[in-house]
């Protein structure tokens, strides 16, 4: 009897907690809430992580000045690419027009010299990724403390 | 409760069919809702398998003989831990063990991408709902319950099989099984890239670590079974290409070749389409191979199973899921385009592609050799066994390219290897690999393939070395660093590249084990105690082995000679050593457990061959002391096992979460970004 009423429990629990949704109307997300992992984010995430194995590879002597300024180009086109394509939708996302080409290309510019800046004070945050002030010790955006293991990962090519 | 958990597989399959249906469906038709269900459906499944299996186990704890899988794999002298270890002895538990394994993998994915990838995985549900779905219609209506009852109760189980009552082979299957299964979920997400037309760059971020933990599953599961066969089959080898070794070390090779492949698609845009394949052929292969395991189709040592009628099934889902991936594969094949084309023979793309075509020319030589039995006897009606001999013959070789291109892959240049690029990376390495043959053939060794390898070796280390040596270097100076710090930070930043690295390392240490193979002694003798065996290592000391004697004792479940050896090397005493035969009370044939005695060099291992007065024996009677041994001196098989704990080190360096790539939330983050200002 017992085992009955067990059985009859599981069952009863499981169908209900299966089939809720359909009757409830409650919804799985079809898109992706994070933006983490867009296309263009996967795509610019890939060519960085080979951007930094060309820089790596020429440092070390593996590949020479020729090919690496031109596999270079190729990524670094790439990732820029990607990089303005993950801004636009961003920003429309949010509401805002899509801004004109050059003032893309004139923001990144501002915003990669902060980004150097905070990358020679040591103050990128390792895990949200933003630049803080050369002062700071927590993360304006995700306030994690910021262990400054000056620079990240050493960037042997742009200093050589 | 036992019969609470056969019910509930009863239920997992009608949910999973519900669930599958409303992932196609919601999917199609983009209906959250429907997709929330069959997500559900994945926890739900997941959940009524855990109480499957706490069922089983709970039939073999509370010694159930009634159900034939407890009465086949049990018995009431079995340790507690053994009886645990059941619900993956024998076919019908491991079966419901591989899906449970399934099942929480499917759970993890749809708990990691509850708000990531959601494009994605109304597929991958389905995908990964219809594999849990077909296991359990196995289950099932394949003669394959676990939970089939006897039409009597036994007094007592036949006892669980006496080779698998050892730790290793407690802790194989179950590794081996982790790698299987977590194979599915990459595998789901190829196909959902195929189904949604996503075939660029997103499945490949999102399945690599998978399939990285499932290629560190794999290999550990490979080499614990290597371990055992060592340990318990007491023959003094690892690996006999015994059809189920076979068949775990396919998706081995293919997956590998995967691992590499998409380093090529990530920096260049090419082979897609062969990326997807692979995918797709890695997990037919872990459902090959678990068929092969679990069908009793082919001869083997594993052949613990022996019902057929589920081999067919097998094959026919194994048949459907190959059409159903050729189809979707050529049906977004204009996706599939390469964005590149190789430029030069000498580069790191085709570095790259060699290295999968000799895997996958490997994985078939395999193959082939596996099924040629089975093949031979279908068309001419002979079974022809294919040997040990013939798989060396054709791996040898290859293993040694392969090897080589452990080497060469991580410093040879991308696009095009110029002169200067390969006279700078190259030239010293071959230097020190020369220099090994020299120094090992005037010390006196012969053999081609062992000196090749050596030097493939040194080739090899020598090119990693200088790797490691050139990358701390460059981040000491620049960061100003000590050169300890510096190493640690360099392996850190970019785990990907330097716990691959440690993983060819761990490779190499495997070869040279392997290599020592063909350099160990045996001796066999009869001998009385007092007797002295002497065996020559190949490091020219002498071992001598004094035989003190044999004593017999019964447990519970067995009787047990033990035969003691006192060990001595150059005359200098080491220890002892023993040597055991078992008979089990459930078996006919003595169990031989050997004597081991290791160095980081060289293995001493014994074997008692037989026992000339068994009855004697039993008796201790003085004048029946007789016994036969075999000893072996197997030099460097110790570095197959330092070689197998490099490589779970580098590949968990590999799989080591959080940063190490660069960051990936904020565009601007990177310092691979900041770097761009300068383009």
């Amino acid at each position: 009897m017992m085992i009955v009423l067990g059985a009859v429990l599981v069952a009863a629990a499981v169908v209900l907690y299966v089939v809720q949704p359909v009757f409830s109307g409650e919804k799985a997300p079809l898109v992706s809430l994070d933006e983490e992992f867009t296309e263009a984010e996967a795509r610019r995430h890939l060519s960085l992580v080979a951007l930094r194995d060309v820089e790596y590879d020429f440092a070390t002597g593996k590949i020479d000045e020729r090919d690496y300024r031109r596999l270079r180009d190729e990524l670094a086109r790439e990732a820029l690419d990607a990089l303005q394509e993950v801004r636009r939708s961003r920003e429309q996302a949010e509401g805002r027009p899509p801004p004109a080409q050059d003032t893309v290309a004139d923001d990144l510019e501002q915003e990669i010299a902060a980004y150097r800046a905070a990358l020679r004070a040591g103050t990128l945050c390792d895990r949200c990724g933003s630049a803080n002030a050369e002062v700071a010790l927590f993360c304006a955006a995700c306030g994690r403390r910021l262990e400054s293991e000056r620079g990240e990962e050493a960037a042997p090519a742009a200093r050589s | 409760m036992i019969l609470l958990g056969e019910f509930a597989l009863w239920v997992a399959l009608p949910v999973s069919i519900w669930g599958i249906v409303l992932a196609f469906v919601g999917g199609h038709r983009k209906r959250g809702d429907l997709v929330l269900s069959a997500e559900r459906s994945v926890y739900a499944v997941f959940f009524l398998l855990c109480l499957t299996s706490l069922g089983i186990i709970l039939a073999f704890v509370g010694e159930h003989y009634e159900y034939r899988y407890v009465w086949g794999y049990s018995s009431r002298e079995l340790e507690t831990y053994f009886k645990v270890t059941g619900l993956w002895a024998g076919q019908r538990g491991s079966l419901v063990f591989w899906v449970l394994l399934l099942a929480l993998f499917s759970s993890i994915a749809v708990f990691q991408n509850r708000r990531r990838n959601r494009e994605f995985m109304p597929s991958v549900v389905g995908v990964l709902l219809t594999i849990t779905a077909f296991f359990l219609g196995v289950l099932l209506f394949a003669d394959v319950n676990p939970f089939e009852r006897l039409p009597f109760t036994p007094a007592n189980g036949q006892g669980l099989n006496p080779q698998l009552q050892n730790y290793w082979m407690t802790i194989h299957p179950p590794t081996l099984y982790l790698g299987f299964t977590s194979f599915s979920v990459p595998f789901a997400f190829g196909v959902a890239a195929l189904i949604t037309g996503k075939t660029d760059s997103r499945w490949l971020v999102v399945t690599r670590r998978w399939t990285l933990l499932s290629w560190f599953f794999l290999t550990n599961g490979i080499i614990f079974g290597m371990r055992w066969a060592y340990e318990e089959l007491g023959w003094g080898g690892y690996w006999f290409w015994d059809p189920v070794e076979n068949a775990s070390l396919l998706p081995w090779l293919t997956a590998t070749a995967f691992l590499h492949s998409v380093m090529i698609q990530e920096h260049r845009g090419m082979l897609k389409m062969w990326n997807l394949s692979l995918v797709s052929l890695t997990f037919l292969l872990t459902i090959f191979a678990t068929f092969l395991t679990r069908s009793g189709l082919i001869e083997s040592v594993h052949s613990f199973a022996q019902n057929t009628r589920i081999a067919y099934i097998f094959l026919a889902f194994l048949g459907v899921a190959t059409m159903a991936c050729l189809l979707l594969i050529l049906w977004r094949k204009d996706d599939l385009r390469a964005e590149r084309t190789i430029e030069s023979f000498l580069s790191r793309e085709s570095a790259f592609l060699m290295n999968n075509l000799i895997l996958l020319g490997s994985a078939f030589a395999v193959l082939w050799g596996t099924l040629f039995p089975l093949i031979s006897e279908g068309v001419a009606g002979t079974k022809v066994a294919v040997g040990p001999a013939f798989f060396n013959r054709v791996n040898i070789p290859i293993g040694l390219v392969l090897l080589a291109l452990t080497g060469i892959g991580p410093v040879i240049a991308w696009r095009k290897a110029t002169r200067r690029n390969l006279e700078r990376n190259f030239v010293s390495p071959l230097l020190m690999a020369a220099a090994v043959v020299a120094g090992l053939m005037i010390a006196g060794m012969r053999g081609f393939y062992a000196l090749a390898t050596f030097a493939i070796c040194g080739f090899v280390l020598t090119i990693l070395a200088t790797e490691f040596w050139k990358g701390t270097r460059a981040r000491a100076r620049i960061e100003g660093e000590g050169l300890g710090r510096a190493f640690l930070h360099l392996i850190a930043r970019n785990r990907r590249r330097w716990g691959g690295y440690i993983v060819h390392v761990g490779i190499v240490l495997m070869f040279a084990g392997f290599a020592g193979a063909s350099f160990h002694t045996e001796i066999d003798r009869s001998v009385e105690p007092g007797d002295q065996i002497r065996a020559a290592s190949p490091y020219g000391h002498e071992y001598v082995l004094t035989y003190q004697g044999l004593s017999s004792s019964r447990t519970p479940n067995m009787w047990q000679w033990v035969a003691l050896m006192d060990v001595s090397r150059d005359g200098r005493r080491l220890g002892t050593i023993t040597a055991e035969q078992r008979i089990y009370s459930t078996a006919d044939q003595p169990i031989r457990e050997v004597g081991i005695r290791s160095t980081p060099l060289e293995d001493v291992y014994v074997i008692l061959a037989g026992v000339e007065d068994f009855e004697g024996a039993v008796l201790n009677e003085s004048s029946a002391q007789g016994a036969v041994f075999q000893v072996l001196v197997r030099p460097l098989v110790g570095w197959i096992w330092y070689g197998g704990l490099v490589i779970t080190l580098g590949s968990l360096i590999a799989l080591w979460p959080g940063a190490g790539g660069p960051a990936r939330r904020k565009v601007q983050a990177t310092p691979a970004s900041a770097r761009l200002a300068k383009v």
